[in-house]
């Protein structure tokens, strides 16, 4: 059986992906998965922790996680779409400007 | 065993992720990040938590990557749409050098945990019926909350596809 650490390496690892996809990453749909990444690598860990500590409370809180994720999932999109009709593009910079008129084509 | 399924996991979790944050068109991040979440799946099913990994398999790989995969097509995306990255990799190393040092600091203060037998105490853990009693005992108050958070999310949606908000 693996140890516990070896399951952390995984996770952290997952996490920094995440991390660096947001920071370096302009198209909004990968930043958008790369923060669902980082969801993922946060249930890996309590789910490995709960089984280290044998105890069942990490994988509820796992569950809720994935629950969080799902309405994030319909209101992030729904903003995306809402954005890309405006502004035509994916650049994540487009959109510090949240003005009505249709400037970039 | 167990190891190598967890070593070849982790593996293709990682190489997916990476694709992932690396592939210049957005279709093939979805692709490569499905890859990734059968992979943690599999994780899950290692742990033993078989309704969590139920769960990442129908609620993630089948409706959020979906989701994600309908709203690309639906918004039929040019070449010209997508923002220009001539400097991606170069970007991605530098966040990777910056977040290495704070992963190692975790890591070492992970490993001074002691060493707990991870193998199993029950047969039922992570069922389904040891988890629900769990969530119906112990977890309502929160459980419900997350209901009112989905309904709200659901308004939002709605008020959002509105064409005058």
């Amino acid at each position: 059986m693996f140890s516990l650490t070896s399951l952390m390496f995984v996770a952290f690892t997952l996490f920094s992906i995440g991390i660096a996809g947001v920071i370096s990453r302009k198209n909004i749909f990968v930043i958008y998965m790369s923060l669902e990444l980082m969801l993922n690598a946060v249930n890996l860990m309590f789910v490995g922790l709960s089984r280290y500590f044998h105890t069942m409370d990490g994988q509820v809180i796992a569950m809720m996680v994935i629950a969080v994720s799902a309405a994030e999932a319909a209101l992030f999109l729904s903003l995306v779409v809402l954005l890309y009709k405006r502004k035509g593009t994916l650049d994540a910079d487009i959109f510090v400007k949240l003005s009505q008129k249709r400037e970039h084509k | 065993m167990i190891d190598v399924i967890f070593v070849i996991l982790s593996l293709s979790a990682i190489l997916s992720a990476f694709f992932m944050i690396y592939a210049k068109e957005p279709m093939n991040s979805a692709f490569s990040f499905i890859v990734t979440l059968l992979s943690l799946a599999g994780l899950f099913a290692l742990l033993s938590a078989s309704f969590i990994f139920l769960v990442q398999i129908i609620v993630y790989a089948g409706a959020i990557i979906t989701l994600i995969l309908l709203i690309i097509m639906f918004l039929n995306i040019k070449e010209e749409s997508l923002p220009k990255e001539p400097h991606k990799l170069k970007y991605i190393l530098i966040s990777i050098v910056f977040i290495i040092p704070i992963d190692i600091a975790l890591l070492k203060a992970i490993a001074t945990l002691p060493k707990a037998n991870m193998a199993l105490l029950n047969n039922n853990f992570g069922t389904v019926k040891a988890l629900g009693m769990l969530l119906y005992k112990n977890w309502l108050f929160p459980f419900e909350l997350v209901s009112v958070l989905l309904i709200i999310s659901l308004i939002g949606a709605i008020v959002f596809a509105k064409r005058k908000i």
